[in-house]
Formats: C-alpha cells, structure tokens, sequence
C-alpha cells in the first residue's frame, strides 16, 4: 500500500509530456471572481443583531405611531350623508324615479362645526358603493382626445358613451358621462361663502392631460343623461370638476375634492348647504356624503396608520423582550460542532 | 460475457507484427487471404482491460450474425474510381458537411418551432392569443406579447450565435483540399465536393476527408497508419491496410475499376463489412481496410483509397452527436408544485369569475344604467347592448381574463432564470482552478447545462476502475529474477533521469518513458551474462523485450540528434514491461513480422521471429519462439502465475519457485499486478515438430482457434522459470482521500471493474474502499441457485453484523461510522444470474446492508444493470463515472455522468454531462460545487414561486374591490416589467453567486453534504410555508394601503404605484434577508432593482398618454405614501424574520452550524482548515 502513497506518485510517468513547453494550457485563470471567493460579508443571525433589530423597530415605529395618531385626531372632520334626508319623504320608496323626474331637487342641510376648523377647510363629495375602478368604466376614455383637438373624433375606446346623434361626444366616454353634478352652495350667517373650486385638480393634469384647446362638443346630447354638463366655450384644461372626476379613483368608497373653504370656521358655528341633489346613486344603493375636513401632514382623518405602527412596534418590543429572554434562559453558542447532527448523536445517520 | 466473447471474435492477422486493432470476422475472409501466410488466433489481450475489448468483441459479434453475405437491398454499391455511376442509382450524400441547424431563410421558423417545443412557452402564447380578442384584451397589445416576445428573441440571439459559429466551422471544414482522381491524374479539390466513389490520395499527416477504403499505400505490404485520437481519442497508431489485391495497382496509369459492396451507413466506429470485386476476383473487407474521417494519416507517406462513406454518412458525423438530455430532479420535483400552483392559479380564477357571476346576478336589473357599467349603448340608431354577452359567456370571459390577469402565477420567467443559473454556474465550475487537470490540460467541463443541482444530491456514485481510479498508466515497479527480489523504489532518480540510450549514427535513441531502475539489477545487466545471475537477467529481459506485440515507432524531437522510440501497442502492461526492458539496456529497436531487432547494451542484435502464440484468455499466456544469433532455439512464455505454474517444470529450481512463489505473493498482497516469465531452449527435433504442426494449424481451415491452443499447449511445457514482474496500475493521485470523503458525506461509493477478483480487491485496498476492519462477503457462484443460496446467507449475515453493531437504520443507510462494515464483492458471472431474475430484489436488500459494494468481471451493459437496478428501486440519485467505452451505457443510465477525460478515447467523455480529468475531482465537484448548486437552485426555485404569486395575490386582492371585473391598479406595464427588470436580476445573481458555505468547510465536512440528501433546500414543507408566507406578504402589501386609503381621494394610478414599489422592495429585501454571502455583485443588483424599479415608475408615469400621468409624483409628496411603504415591509416581513430566527436558533441545520462556525472561529483556527484541504486536493504535483 506503501505505494500508492502520494509522495510516490508520478514516478518517470510522461517525462516527454512535461518536458516540452505548455504552448497552450487551458488553466483557468485565477480571479476571485472565477473562483467565487469575492470579499463578502456574511450576516449571521446573532441574538444581538436580532434583539437589536426588533428593539430599532419598536424604536422607530412607536413614535411614528404616535404621531400619525396625534396627526389623524387633529384633523377635524364634518360628515353629512345626505342621499336619503334630500329626497322628500313621501317619495322615498321610489327614489330612483324620482331622482329622474324634472321635480326640484333643492335640498337644506345644517352642519355644525365641532371644534376650531383651520383654513384651507376641504369640501369634498363621497360616494360609497360607486365602483369607479370597474374595468367597463375606467376603459371608457379617450385620453387623446382630452388632450389633443385634432383628434377629437378618436372616440374609438369610449363605447358605449363615444357617439351620439350620430356625431363624436367631447369628451367621450362613461366616465365623463357620469360626471358628479351635485352641486353645493355654503352659507355661514347668511353670508355665503366662497368656495374656491380652482387649483383643485392636479396641475400636471391641467397642463399635460386637458388641452387648452379642446372644447366640450356634443356633451351629455343622448337619449340617456349621465351627469353634469359642460359649458361648452371653456376648454376642458379649465373644467376642474371634470379632471378631479377623471382621475378615476381606486375604491369603491371615495372622496373627490370639490372645492376650498378659505377661512377658519369656528366652533359651534352653523353652516347651511343649500345643495342640488342631482345625482343618482339610487339605482345601485350608493351613499352620498359632503365631507368638510381639514387635512394634517398625514392626509385626513385616517387612525389606521397610527394603530398599525403602534401594533408593530409594539409586537417587535415584546418580540425583542421574548428573545432576550430565550437566550437568556437557553442559550446556544454560535458554531459550536457539538451540535452538528452527527456529533449530537454519533454513530448515527 | 467478456470472458467468452473474445473466443468467437476471431482475429486476422496477416503479417506478424500486426496485432493491434483489427476485428475482423475471419470465417467470411479466410478464403480471399491467398497468397499470406495467415494464421488464426484468438482475440487476443493481455488483460488490463478485458472488459473493454469484450464490449467491442461483443459489437462485432453482433454483425457477425448478419455476415453471411450482405444483402442487396441493404447494401451499397459503390463503382471504384466511377462516381457518376455509383451515384446515378442512389443519391448518395455528398461530402459536404452540416452541423448547423439554420439557414439564413429557415431560421426564423425552425428556431420559434423548436422553443414551442416548451409547454411554459405554448402557455405563454396561448396567454398573448387570448389578450388579443378584444373581449379579453387586459393588457394591450404590445405589453402582452412583450415578455415572450424578450424571451424569444434571447433564446433566438443564443441559438443564432451558436448556429453562426457551426456555420463557420462547417465552411472551413468544408473548404479544405484534398487530392482526387480525376482522368488519371489527382488533383486538388474541395471536401465538399468529393463524391462516393472518387479515388483519394492522403498524404503523411493529412486529415481523411471521408470514410475511405484503403487501395494502396507507400509501404509494399500495404500497411498505412493512422491516428483516430479525432475519432475515439486513442492516441497510439492504429494500422490499416490495402489489400493484396489492389495493392499494385497505380491509379494514375492503369484504371482502377472494381465494385465494392458494403453495408449501409451506420454509426459502429470499429465495425465495417464489405466485400469487393476487382479483377474478377472477391476480396472481402473488414475494419481494418477502412480509414475513416476525422482521421489522421501518420508515419506513411501517401495512401490511395476509394470513398465509401462521405459527408453526413461518415462513421465521425454518425457518431456526432450530442449528450442526451436530461432533467434534474429539482426540476421534476418543481414541475409539481407548478401543477400546484396552476390549481391555485384556476382556484382564484374560479373565484373571480363566481363572484362576478353573483354580482352580475344579483344587479342584473340595473346594469342597463349603472352608471360605471352601462350596459345599454345609446348611441347607435338602435339600443344594444354593449360588450354584454349574456351571462354565461360573461362568466366564461371573467374567467379567462382573469388567467390572462394572473398568468405570472406560474413563474414562466423562472424557466429562462433557471438556464440562466445553470450558464453561470457551469461557468464557475469550468473556471475552478481546482478542477483544473494539469498533466492532460483539461479544465472541466459541463456537457449537460440542465442537471447542475443534482450534483447536490447524489447517493451513489458507480465507479469504473481502470482510468477512474487508476491512471492506467502500468508501471514497472519490481521484479523477481532467479529468486531474488529485485525491488528498486529506494532509490532517488535523480542521477538517472536521462535514463538508458543508445547511440545510432550520431544520434541518440531513447525509450520515450523513463522507467525506474533498481541500481543493483541495473548493474547485473550491464554486467552481460557471464555469470548465473547474469544469464538469468539477460533472459528475463530478453523475454520482456520479445515476447510481447509492441511495435516500435521512432520519433522525432525537436533536438535533432536526439530521437524517441514511441512503443505502440494495445497493451499497457506489455509497454510498461517493454520500457522496463530497455532501460536496463534491452531495447526493442525494429519489429517486422519476420525478425526483432533488439539493441542488448549498446550491441544490436537481430533475433528471426519464427513463431507467436497470442495470448488468449484461456491460456491466459503468450509465447513466442525466437531463433537467436547463435542459431539456438528458444520459447519465451509469459503469463499469469495461475497458468504458468502449470506449465513450469517444477523439478528444476525448487527453490527459485518457492521464492518467486512468495515474492508472488507480496507483490499482488500491495496491489500489483503480476507476470511470470519462463523459458525454454527447443531442440532441433522439437522445433521442426512444432514447426509442422503450427504450419497445418494455422492453415486450417476449420477450427483454426483450436487446432492454434493446441500447438501452443504443447509447446508451451516444461518451462524453466525465469522470474516475475511486478506492474503498478498506479491509483490516481489523491483517490483514496477522495473516496474517504465521499463515504464520509454518506455516498455509497460502488466499484464496477472488469478485472479479476484479485486485483480488484487489492485496488479496493490501496483505494482505502476497503479495510481490514471490514468483513467481507464475496458472492462468486455458476448457477442460479447458488446464487441464491449464498444471497440468502450473505443477507442474513449481514444483518447480523449490522444490527449488532446497531448502527444500522431502517433505510438501509450505513456510514461509515458503523462497527463492523460489510464489504460486498460479486462477481460478473454471478451477476448474469442475478440481475435476469427475482434475485435483484435479494442483492439490491444485500447491497444497501453493504458499506462498500466491489463488483468484477462485470460487462458494460451488467454495468449499466447494476445501475438500473439501484435506479430503479430507490429514489436516490446516482452518479457513474468511467473514462472507456466500455463506461459508456453506465454512464447513461445514471442520473448523472462523469466521464473521465483520461488517455482513453472520448466516447466516455461525449456521453457524459460532466467531463473533468481526475477522479478525486469529484469531491470538489460533489461537495462543493453540487452542494452550492443545489442549494441555490432550490432557493432560487422558491422563491421565484414566491415572488409571482405574491404580485398576482395583491392583484387579486384588488380585483375583490372592483366588482371582480379584473382591472388593476398597478399599470400593466408594471406588471409586464414585474418579473422582467424590476425582479429578475436579483435571483438570477443570487442563484449563481450565493454560498451558504466556504470551500473549506464544506470539504472539512463531507457530510455538510447530506443537507442535499435531505432535501433541505427545497421540499414540500418549505414549499407551503413559503406559500403561505406569501399569503400574508400580499395580504399585508394590499390592505395596509387599502385601509389606509379608505374614503380619501386616491386615485387607482397612484395607489397602483405605491403596490408596485411595496411588492418589488418587499420582494427584494426578502431576498436580501436569505443572501448569505453579500458582495459587491449582490449589493449592485438588489439595490440597483429597487432604484432600476423607482426609475421605471418614473419613466411610466412621465408618459401624458398613460392615464397614469405624473401619479408617482403627486403621491411621493405626501408623508402618506412613505409611511405606508415602511409599514407595509417591516410588517410583511416579521413573520418571516421570526421563524427564521426561531429555527436558526432552537433546531438548527447542521449548514447552519458549520455557516457559523465559519464565522466565529475562523479568527481561533485560521489556517488549520486550509492545512486540512490541502491534504485533500492539493498534493503537491511534480
């Protein structure tokens, strides 16, 4: 056996091979590349890293969650659903036909203000139960032909809203079509008071969606009204009402902003909305609601986001605590071979 | 079978010193051989490699059968030197040679056709199809087609590439000059314009155009040779010859006609028949009258032949073909959990498309005039209905939509990913330094790109002997001469390096191998035969230098003066022993068939050949008769001891048999490989009785073979015993380390050889397979029943030793650890019996009680049956690795093949799907390339699972709030890019650079390797959790922004962008949290998709077009949108962090361990393991 020891090996074997000059070896150059030995750092799960982990998140989340909290409460908030108290009463088991009749649909609502409401106040309109995420609808726009007057009659994609009498509709489509057309009037002490309805749309909408040029054409002209009207002399770039309604919102439940209270309204004061309640959302049940909200760094009046950091942080500090006390009461050290399955019971699989 | 197969193959030779390489059938020839002396002898070989020979034996068996006369209709018909007439009948194919696939014309539709192939792509055209019926079109037009479209067109580039580069060889190929007939002179002409038929002239060192028969040659006896290394990659010369009969004729002044008649084109490299027609006489031709394409012409300087075979017919191109494909169990267990997935794929779509038919259902009075429904369509002279097709089809179109919606559920991407990995792994695997072969210059290679991950998870690994586990470099180690040991290893080799030489003419001739001497038998063979000793060594040497069948070649080295003397022959012991000769001063100069010419200590002596007995495995001995300068007649025999000490007078030398006898014995007790060499001085009456005998003998007719056995028998008797030699069939540098350590990782190493028992148990000794602590049990039997009398006992023994030891577990999984290991050696013969019948089950039961399995005496295709029969009844994964032809159906039969790119030929190595140089290569390869392969591609594998099905579940989640009508927030050109840019990167960089453990310890530790055994990387459990897993990342991803969101004025855009950004940075810092090893490649690539994600945003939302237009921007300004982005990660990803820690910290693996160990203890231990892995692989090297 002594033999085939290593130090034996390659006796006189191939002298001649070895002898003549390696004209063209093909051994792979080295790299560190090639031989995957790149310098690297290898993280390791170590009972500190993740204590500190969990404590970094617990650490950061906690505030945060207490400050979108503070944010979301500070943000004051008037509700009015008003879709069923603006219908007479005596008409309510039939709300659709009413909706739909010539009948006045003039409506008074009282609104209190709770607490000191800081200006700009947001007047927005809320529909629940309004899908306008639903692919008939979101599909049914021609966003050439909001931009662009040349090609006013590209009306290809606005089925079934894209003709009418026979001519293109401008602008086309179900979502134009349905266009929101309540309308709201504040009064505060028998003053009214304004409503500032511009700047209330994206600027890039206005500038790079809407042309300046393009002008309502043959709107809301079919058998069938879906909603507003436009006036047909001011160009689609400066009907704000339709780029907030076009922006076509993601939930079913949604806000659009319909105007800007500039003035702080004080507590206990009472506004009067004199609204017209045009819109039918009876014939699939939807609510309307006029929203009056201030807003925070955060948005609106939304605690979610403050009880799920706090949730979090909370659970990564208990995490953090529960694991320190398991390494506490069973530690194991790190690499140790002892626990290599083969020595834990040896001789074993 | 290899042990009777060589009797039926008959050899033909016709001058005498022609041994090598020719199988020819003789019944069918003897006739034509006229005027030769022809004599008949059995195949012959001195049995390093029976098995190999019997594979080709038994091939050529195989046409024997069909030899009796070709038949018309399965013949070719070839008019010598006329190929207008031998091509009118058949349209033979030209030489013109094709390896491309494409042309410029076909290779749009060829190429499309050939990747449809893959039912992932046929899906995913299905898929693009339906999108474009406009009642379905989610996506538009071109977003749709666009991924498959991308993959295409990188596979098409890959493939136009590759096809450019054949094309390319195939032109130069096909350019190339050779010299044809044409009226009567040759001329030059291009390959690809030689017919069948045309006469071809090849000059020295040229390259055979195509598959030829030989006409005529330079040398008077027809004899050409030529080098196939091309062919088979066997680099000694092979010798071809013309036939007597057409031998004088010159085709430039007579006109050679004649018709050949062969067999059709087939792919057999070492088999021809044909017979020919010239001058009215029939000649018959066999393999050695034919030089095939691919060939080169060596040490003669022209040969005329006739082309028989051209082009695409050759026996090269035939042969020409690729490994076969294979599919990795990775990939087969993943195939699965894709048909999990489609059912989860169909069960959302199911849900989809009921909801949406209740929700249809239950407002279908109203949808005439909802207003973001619309049924009715106004504008039409008349009312219809618009895009509303009932409610059945509207159902069937919801759900249709919704597999076009959720088509990434199945990761179609992962496929490309997968090629991908696999590219770039085999890359890192070829470029291994480690892996490198110095003394054959061979790197590694990765012949089949599709099984990288399997190398991971091997459990039995079939090795061939000879090559594999040895160099099969024999090597002359010791002699015993006249009772003396001769044992020469001492001594340093210094001051004779140069070794022994003779001067001819002013220039020097040297064995082109230096063998060791020993110094003192050195100097008694110097010292002439003038004393006992003396005479003894010279004719021990003279036995060695003459009873053999290596022809000498002389070649030239770049030093004028100096020339080399190449021994060529089919044998590497009779080489070894032939160099052994002539460095103690006997050096074989000239062999022709009539005499030797041997140069004794600088003193050329010519000996007459007068006779030869070829060995044969019954005899298991040669001798040849030799007539001597001094007009003496002696028989000089050798072979194995069993045999010889039959023949050998005993009464003479008592006491040299004792002693050889016992120097026998320690020589095969270290492993090699022994010889025993006799002599005899015949008188004048006995030679001219044996003369006459061996006359009529080898003339006869019928029962040549044994009419030839019988002359040697009687000659070969009473011989006096001159001494034996030791050959070493040296172990492959670093085997026995290699097998400790594949045993160690709980590999069932299992050694198929063709060699006797003897030797290979004393390999499976040096080889350290076996040891003295084992017991051994050894299968040897005739019959069946035997057989399985002692599988009955063997099993029951084997029981006994393993249970009590105890060690033992239920699977039949021993390691090494266990006390008393079973060593299994069966035999080829026992093995015929076993493997055709219901004994399988009882000697596979056997086996998996056996630490070590030994089988001998196996045949290639009992090789391939013990395969099959391990394949077959476990799961496991196997590995053969072999270097000959006769490795080949092994190799194909396993899971995985390694073929050895030794001295052997190629045939191992192209039916291979890894090919490296080394044996102990293997540990490298296994352990450390395989277990990174298979534990990147598993994680690769999962999480590609995970990160489509977590985008297709937010979009999922979404659809729940749209009134199930399919349409996203997340634009769709996000969704195409999802798994193209924003995803796509990181995996794949990950899956090819990611080590969960170093080199080091993963070879410190051979059994870190059962991880793969074990399927820890991937398996059902881990493939549930991680599913659901991903149900809470989405759910998270989803919601956290929908309640956040709930009655504000979002818009679907800008929501759809905050999804896009938490789902591509969720998904990427998941992947960050599983990276074990972070460079600067994965650092670049994780954190350059998220930004590469946030730029594509960006771009999308940039384009006034898109109803997306500037939504990022608006939204990236609240505080909102960050919140929401930090929540949704920390949160999706705690569950995960926390199991993972839970289970790294109370039950973890043991590459957990070892990952850690590497971490904290390589500042204590620094340099002890690499002292540890150096003693694995690197030996230092001369």
């Amino acid at each position: 056996m002594s033999s085939n020891t290593p130090s034996s090996s390659a006796g006189g074997v191939g002298s001649a091979d070895s002898a003549a000059p390696r004209r063209n070896s093909k051994r792979p150059k080295y790299s560190k590349f090639t031989q995957q030995e790149l310098p690297a750092c290898k993280p390791i799960l170590t009972p500190r890293w993740v204590i500190s982990a969990f404590m970094l998140v617990s650490i950061v989340f906690i505030p945060i969650g207490v400050v979108s909290l503070f944010a979301s409460r500070d943000v004051v908030e008037i509700i009015d659903r008003y879709e069923i108290e603006c219908v007479p009463q005596n008409l309510r088991n039939n709300k659709v036909s009413f909706i739909q009749s010539d009948a006045n649909k003039t409506c008074t609502r009282r609104l209190t203000v709770p607490k000191l409401m800081k200006q700009p106040i947001y007047v927005y309109y809320q529909l629940d139960n309004f899908y306008q995420n639903h692919r008939r609808y979101v599909k049914s726009r021609s966003d050439s032909q909001l931009k662009d007057n040349s090609s006013w009659n590209d009306v290809s994609s606005c089925k079934p809203e894209d003709m009418s009498n026979g001519q293109p509709i401008v602008p086309c489509g179900l979502i134009a079509w349905s266009l929101f057309n309540d309308t709201y009037t504040f009064s505060l002490n028998n003053q009214q008071l304004a409503v500032n309805k511009r700047g209330i749309s994206w600027k890039s909408d206005r500038d790079s969606k809407f042309g300046n040029d393009v002008l309502p054409r043959n709107f809301q002209n079919g058998t069938l009204i879906g909603g507003k009207s436009l006036d047909p002399t001011v160009p689609l770039s400066k009907q704000e009402d339709l780029i907030v309604w076009m922006r076509t919102a993601a939930l079913p439940t949604f806000r659009k902003l319909y105007g800007k209270i500039e003035r702080d309204l004080q507590p206990n004061e009472t506004i009067i909305v004199t609204l017209e309640n045009n819109y039918n959302t009876y014939s699939f049940n939807g609510k309307k609601k006029l929203v009056l909200s201030t807003t925070s760094w955060l948005g609106g009046k939304n605690d979610f986001l403050g009880i799920a950091y706090l949730t979090v942080g909370g659970l990564c500090f208990f995490l953090a605590l529960s694991f320190t006390g398991v390494y506490l009461v069973k530690p194991r050290r790190l690499g140790d071979p002892s626990y290599l399955s083969w020595n834990r019971n040896p001789g074993g699989h | 079978m290899d042990s009777k197969t060589p009797l039926e193959n008959l050899y033909n030779i016709e001058p005498a010193l022609s041994s090598s390489s020719r199988r020819n059938n003789l019944s069918a020839n003897s006739k034509s051989l006229g005027g030769n002396s022809i004599r008949e002898v059995n195949f012959s070989d001195l049995g390093p490699k029976p098995v190999k020979y019997g594979s080709r034996g038994a091939e050529s068996e195989i046409y024997s059968m069909s030899q009796r006369e070709i038949n018309d209709e399965d013949a070719r018909l070839i008019q010598i030197n006329d190929p207008v007439k031998t091509n009118e009948r058949f349209e033979f194919a030209g030489n013109s040679i094709r390896t491309a696939k494409y042309s410029i014309l076909t290779f749009v539709p060829r190429n499309l056709f050939e990747q449809f192939h893959r039912v992932a792509y046929i899906y995913f055209l299905v898929i693009a199809v339906l999108n474009q019926l406009p009642q379905l079109a989610v996506f538009g037009r071109f977003a749709s087609i666009l991924p498959l479209a991308f993959v295409l067109l990188v596979t098409a580039v890959k493939d136009a590439y590759e096809d450019y580069r054949r094309h390319r060889a195939d032109k130069i190929e096909n350019n190339r000059l050779a010299s044809v007939l044409v009226n009567h002179e040759f001329q030059q002409k291009k390959w690809k314009d030689i017919q069948v038929g045309e006469i071809i002239k090849i000059h020295a060192n040229e390259t055979i155009p195509c598959d030829m028969v030989l006409l005529s040659t330079c040398d008077p006896t027809g004899v050409a040779y030529v080098q196939t290394i091309n062919l088979d990659g066997e680099s000694n010369l092979k010798t071809r010859y013309a036939k007597q009969e057409t031998l004088l004729k010159i085709p430039e002044k007579e006109s050679v006609s004649g018709l050949i008649k062969c067999e059709k084109p087939n792919r057999n490299i070492y088999g021809f028949q044909a017979n020919m027609e010239v001058d009215g006489k029939r000649v018959s031709l066999g393999p050695s009258n034919i030089i095939l394409r691919g060939c080169e012409l060596k040490n003669t300087t022209w040969a005329v032949g006739v082309v028989v075979y051209a082009g695409r017919e050759t026996k090269a191109m035939l042969n020409n073909s690729g490994a076969p494909s294979k599919r990795s169990r990775l990939e087969t267990h993943m195939n699965l959990e894709i048909i999990f997935l489609s059912v989860f794929l169909t069960a959302l779509c199911t849900v989809v498309s009921v909801c949406a038919a209740v929700w249809l259902r239950r407002h279908r009075d109203e949808l005439d005039y909802l207003p973001f429904y619309r049924r009715k369509d106004f504008s039409e002279e008349e009312e219809e209905n618009y895009n509303y097709y009932g409610w059945g089809l509207e159902i069937v179109f919801t759900f249709l939509m919704s597999v076009i919606v959720f088509q990434i559920m199945i990761p179609i991407s992962l496929y490309i990913s997968m090629e991908l990995v696999r590219v770039g792994q085999a890359y890192f695997m070829i470029r291994d330094t480690q892996m490198y072969d110095e003394p054959s210059n061979s790197r590694f290679q990765c012949r089949a790109l599709n099984i990288n991950e399997d190398l991971g998870q091997i459990k039995y690994i079939f090795s061939d002997k000879t090559g594999t586990l040895t160099e099969n470099k024999m090597e002359f180690q010791c002699a015993s001469i006249g009772g003396v040991d001769y044992n020469g290893g001492k001594v340093s080799s210094q001051d004779q390096k140069d070794g022994y030489f003779v001067q001819v003419d002013g220039k020097v001739l040297r064995p082109k191998m230096v063998v060791k001497t020993d110094p003192e038998l050195l100097q008694f063979a110097r010292s002439g035969k003038e004393t006992k000793e003396g005479s003894h060594i010279h004719d021990f040497f003279l036995a060695l230098a003459a009873c053999n069948t290596i022809v000498p070649l002389i070649v030239d080295t770049p030093d004028p003066t100096l020339k080399l003397i190449d021994y060529q022959g089919e044998s590497p012991d009779e080489q070894a022993l032939v160099y052994a000769a002539a460095a103690y001063g006997f050096m074989l100069i000239e062999r022709t068939s009539g005499h030797i010419v041997i140069d004794i200590q600088g003193e050329r002596q010519r000996f007459n050949v007068l006779g030869l007995h070829e060995f044969d495995s019954d005899r298991k001995r040669m001798s040849v008769i030799l007539g001597l300068p001094n007009k003496s007649v002696k028989v000089f025999v050798k072979g194995a001891d069993t045999t010889m000490f039959s023949v050998i007078d005993r009464s003479l030398n008592t006491s040299i048999i004792r002693a050889t006898e016992a120097h026998l014995h320690s020589y095969s007790s270290i492993g090699l490989r022994t010889l025993v060499i006799g002599m005899r001085e015949l008188s004048t009456s006995e030679f001219e009785e044996w003369h006459s005998a061996f006359e009529v003998a080898s003339t006869a007719l019928m029962g040549r073979a044994r009419l030839l056995r019988k002359v040697a028998n009687s000659i070969e008797r009473n011989i006096c015993i001159l001494g034996a030699s030791g050959i070493e069939d040296k172990l492959q540098q670093g085997v026995p380390e290699a097998i400790e350590s594949l045993r160690t990782a709980g590999i069932k190493v299992w050694v198929l050889t063709g060699d006797k028992q003897e030797t290979a148990i004393s390999i499976g000794y040096s080889s350290k397979l076996l040891t003295n602590k084992m017991t051994q049990i050894i299968v040897n039997n005739n019959s069946k029943e035997s057989c399985r009398k002692s599988l009955e006992d063997a099993i029951i023994m084997s029981k006994k030793l393993t249970t009590m030891s105890g060690t033992t577990n239920d699977t039949g999984r021993t390691l090494g650890a266990s006390l008393t290991p079973v060593a299994l050696i069966i035999d080829g013969t026992s093995l015929v019996y076993i493997l055709d019948c219901e004994l399988e089950e009882m000697l596979f039961e056997l086996a998996c009680n056996c630490s070590v399995v030994l089988c001998c005496r196996v045949a290639p295709l009992q090789k391939a049956g013990i395969v099959a029969l391990v394949k077959k009844r476990t799961s496991d994964m196997t590995l053969a690795i072999g270097d000959g032809a006769n490795d080949v159906s092994m190799i194909q039969m396993a899971d995985v093949g390694v073929g050895i790119s030794g001295q052997e030929g190629r045939q191992a190595v192209m039916a291979s799907d890894f090919a490296m140089g080394q044996f102990r290569f293997l540990v490298t390869l296994l352990l450390v390339h395989g277990h990174w392969n298979y534990q990147r591609m598993g994680y690769m594998i999962l999480y590609n699972f995970y990160r489509n099905a977590v985008f297709v579940l937010v979009l999922f989640w979404y659809v729940l709030f749209t009134c199930f009508t399919l349409s996203t927030a997340i634009n769709e050109w996000s969704s195409v890019l999802y798994s193209v840019i924003y995803t796509s990167v990181p995996t794949i960089v990950v899956g090819i650079l990611d080590k969960d453990l170093n080199r080091q310890t993963l070879l410190k530790y051979p059994r870190l390797y059962g991880a793969g055994h074990r399927e820890e990387c991937y398996n059902k459990r881990l493939f549930w959790i991680t599913m659901i897993d991903t149900v809470w990342q989405s759910a998270v991803v989803f919601f956290i922004p929908l309640l956040a969101y709930w009655g504000s004025t979002i818009d679907a855009s800008s929501i759809g962008d905050l999804w896009t950004l938490a789902v591509v940075i969720l998904v990427n810092l998941h992947l960050a949290m599983d990276v074990n090893r972070w460079n600067w490649l994965t650092h670049a690539t994780i954190w350059g998709s998220i930004i590469a994600t946030f730029i594509c945003v960006i771009i999308i939302d940039a384009i006034p077009s898109l109803v997306g237009y500037w939504a990022i921007f608006e939204i990236a300004q609240t505080g909102l949108f960050w919140l929401c982005l930090l929540a949704i990660i920390i949160t999706a990803l705690i569950p995960r962090f926390v199991v993972k820690v839970l289970y790294q910290f109370y039950t973890p693996c043991d590459v957990q361990i070892a990952r850690e160990a590497e971490k904290f203890q390589a500042r204590s231990e620094s340099g002890a393991v690499e002292v540890e892995m150096n003693l694995i692989l690197d030996h230092p090297r001369q």
